[in-house]
């Protein structure tokens, strides 16, 4: 039960109280770029969510298998060379480029595989698919997935990872329609010129991010509300 | 030792990766292959791809997928005009008819002045909201000039000109994006069978002294162009309704019509010809008239 | 119509303010919210990505030749992989203290839009030294834009500037202004502050 405890705080940590846009400033330029619209804003937040799960997932695997410290195969190949078992090989500098590798190459695959098999998803989001990749959300998750794997006593299992995942691409989805829902109302407003598209963007961001401010503290009460409930 | 394996490891892990990638996505791209219609990306090089929907499609793409699959007719490109139809024509393989070049006329000729029963509006300055409203003029079928039509022409070929939305025929696409924007519904789009046609410039379908209550320039409903060429122009409420099926440039009746008509509401619009050219040659035109339309509420004080 | 391609001293002086990657280009707007709060966290972001862009446009110069059309942006991307992993490291190894402050944002120099962007629009298609000039001009520019907003930031939040104190000590300190909410404010005033000088400036011109 305490994993799902664990599931739940990280799921909300990373959609609410840590909102990858609102707080860690990762995926700003689509959150600008594509939030003049709700129903693009929100085909991009899926295809966001959509994008950072797969691709945390297949990062999970090689940071757990090659890349972390301790981890399996490096130990395998150094012990069956008949290095001294105490000494660990340590991958993780390679962790930039593996990870910037595979959010290219699984966003690449995805395309293929939604235009051939779900064309109707495809025309509603499939264009923005090639823009993810070099979103930074995408890769902040990796990262931030990657923080937890060092620690060689308190490892994150791919159910971790996920969690995390899914939280910040519906915490993404959550604040960019947001956001959208607001620039279609500022489009019939008097902005001063000076101001208007990005600038009054960021301003409304800006008070978008003291409001999430107010979550600060959730983990707690969500913490005793689901032991709780577990009991 | 250490450092040699890790390095063998690190360039091994490398290699793996990039090689089993390259066979998923290349084994990918076969797999997965959307076989798409290569006359779609002719088609669509072909137009001129402002996605403006005035054929009737949602973009451009659309509706060259449309007319790759044969749904769509080849002359539907208002911006793309003869040029467009031609290469779509060639593409598809098809005969083209002869397609004419659309553009928007509006049905009413009163400038802010010779409207009567003006009230001082107040409100937001678009004619959207002002349709809304009683009382904006006396006229409820006619021009309010608030410039939604300019607003929505991306060609900025429909102007508001003393009070009255203008056409300018020499950038007029025939997109329709003023007629639908049009609330009062007195702008059509008609095909243009010479530079210059014929067009009933009122909307009012009250007659007589009604229209004199309301307009000083109005239709007054009195059915003499109708008596002089009936096949030609037909009457709705009381106002004359021109077929343009049936509108041949070179009929004489025409002029007729013109002489007949006592308030003057039937004349020719279209692109300035020599002779208009050559009349206005002498006069030192402003190069943009624009109408200084401001209501009550830009000098509003915020006393919130 | 056959067009000079900028030569190397334009792209330069292009980078700085007329073509202003953080003003004017709106790009690469993470970095410059999330490490301005300080100006040595903005200043040693600048100095990261000076060395990322200039090495990845010289190296992308260098092999212009070889690139494929669809490959491009995954070449791009490697490259700038690859640089971004040995500032990162030199980073750990020398001012640990500020790495662990910078946290996961020098890793995300990788997607950093400013970089790909010229990548793809100067380094791939001009000579060494063109791309040379104008990796260090839009580095200037990129230094330019954080130094104002971390300048505003710190000095509205903690009353300090590089360290220093440059107020009283009886400022009360403008929380907000070191937390998220105040980076999204102080970029967007800046902003139209931006916008509005161009504006200014354009019509004084005519």
């Amino acid at each position: 039960m305490e994993i799902l405890t664990s599931l739940i705080l990280i799921f909300v940590g990373a959609a609410l109280i840590n909102n990858f846009v609102l707080h860690y400033f990762v995926g700003i330029c689509p959150f600008l770029g594509v939030s003049r619209r709700v129903d693009t804003a929100f085909g991009m937040g899926c295809a966001v969510t959509f994008v950072i799960s797969i691709s945390a997932l297949l990062n999970w695997t090689v940071t757990y298998f090659v890349l972390r410290p301790g981890a399996p195969l490096p130990a395998w190949v150094w012990r069956s060379v008949g290095g001294d078992p105490g000494t660990q090989v340590d991958l993780s500098v390679l962790s930039y480029i593996i990870y910037i590798f595979v959010i290219a190459s699984s966003v690449q695959f995805v395309e293929m595989y939604v235009r051939k098999f779900f064309p109707p998803l495809y025309r509603s989001f499939g264009v923005f698919l090639p823009l993810i990749t070099t979103n930074c959300a995408i890769l902040f998750g990796s990262l931030e997935i990657l923080k937890h794997l060092q620690d060689p006593t308190r490892l994150w299992g791919l159910h971790q990872a996920l969690a995390l995942a899914l939280g910040g691409g519906i915490g993404f989805t959550l604040a960019i329609s947001l956001m959208a829902g607001i620039r279609e109302e500022l489009d019939m407003c008097d902005v001063p010129g000076p101001l208007k598209g990005a600038g009054v963007a960021l301003i409304v961001a800006g008070i978008m991010a003291m409001a999430f401010m107010g979550f600060v503290g959730v983990d707690k009460g969500v913490q005793s509300a689901v032991s709780a409930l577990l009991r | 030792m250490l450092s040699t394996v890790a390095l063998i490891l690190a360039a091994g892990v490398l290699a793996v990766l990039a090689v089993g990638m390259g066979f998923v996505l290349g084994w990918a791209n076969r797999a997965f292959h959307v076989r798409t219609d290569p006359k779609v990306e002719q088609i669509l090089a072909a137009l001129p791809g402002a996605n403006c929907g005035g054929c009737g499609f949602v973009g451009c793409a659309e509706y060259a997928a449309a007319v790759a699959t044969g749904e769509a007719d080849v002359s539907l490109c208002g911006p793309g005009g003869a040029g467009a139809a031609q290469g779509l024509a060639g593409i598809m393989g098809v005969e083209l008819e002869e397609s004419l070049p659309y553009r928007a006329m509006v049905h009413c000729s009163a400038h802010t002045d010779e409207r009567l029963q003006r009230a001082e509006y107040r409100g937001e300055p678009t004619c959207a909201s002002a349709n809304l409203v009683a009382g904006v003029q006396g006229c409820t079928y006619g021009c309010l000039g608030m410039g939604d039509c300019e607003r929505s022409c991306k060609y900025g070929a429909i102007r508001v000109v003393d009070g009255l939305s203008t056409v300018d025929y020499t950038k007029c696409v025939g997109c329709k994006a003023c007629e639908r924007t049009c609330p009062r519904n007195i702008i059509t789009i008609v095909p243009f069978k010479a530079e210059n046609m014929l067009v009933v410039a009122c909307s009012n379908q009250d007659s007589a002294g009604d229209v004199r209550a309301v307009c000083a320039v109005g239709c007054l409903g009195c059915r003499a162009c109708t008596k002089v060429a009936p096949d030609l122009i037909s009457i709705e409420g009381a106002l004359p309704v021109i077929n343009y099926d049936n509108y041949d440039p070179t009929d004489d009746l025409i002029a007729k019509v013109l002489e007949k008509c006592p308030r003057k509401r039937l004349f020719f619009v279209g692109k300035p010809t020599e002779a208009d050219l050559a009349a206005v040659a002498g006069e030192e035109l402003p190069d943009e008239i624009q109408a200084d339309f401001k209501t009550t509420v830009d000098e509003t004080e915020w006393r919130g | 119509m056959a067009q000079e391609e900028p030569t190397a001293l334009e792209r330069f002086i292009n980078g700085i303010l007329p073509e202003n990657p953080v003003y004017r280009q709106l790009l690469g707007m993470c970095p410059t919210l999330a490490v301005t709060n300080g100006m040595k966290p903005a200043m040693t972001m600048v100095a990261a990505t000076a060395f990322v862009l200039i090495c990845a446009n010289v190296m992308t110069s260098a092999i212009r030749g070889l690139l494929k059309p669809h490959l491009r942006i995954l070449v791009f991307t490697m490259t700038i992989a690859a640089f971004v992993t040995i500032a990162d490291r030199l980073l750990a190894a020398y001012m640990y203290d500020m790495s662990k402050q910078l946290g996961p944002y020098v890793p995300l120099i990788i997607v950093n839009c400013i970089i790909i962007a010229r990548c793809e629009v100067c380094a791939s298609k001009q000579s060494v030294r063109v791309a040379f000039g104008d990796a260090v001009g839009q580095s200037i520019g990129f230094g330019l834009g954080l130094a104002t907003i971390a300048t505003v930031r710190e000095i509205l939040g903690s009353g300090t500037w590089l360290g220093l104190h440059v107020l009283p000590a009886s400022w009360p300190g403008w929380g907000i202004m070191v937390l998220p909410p105040g980076a999204f404010l102080t970029l967007g005033l800046l902003l139209g502050i931006a916008e509005w000088l161009s504006r200014r400036r354009g019509r004084a011109s005519t």
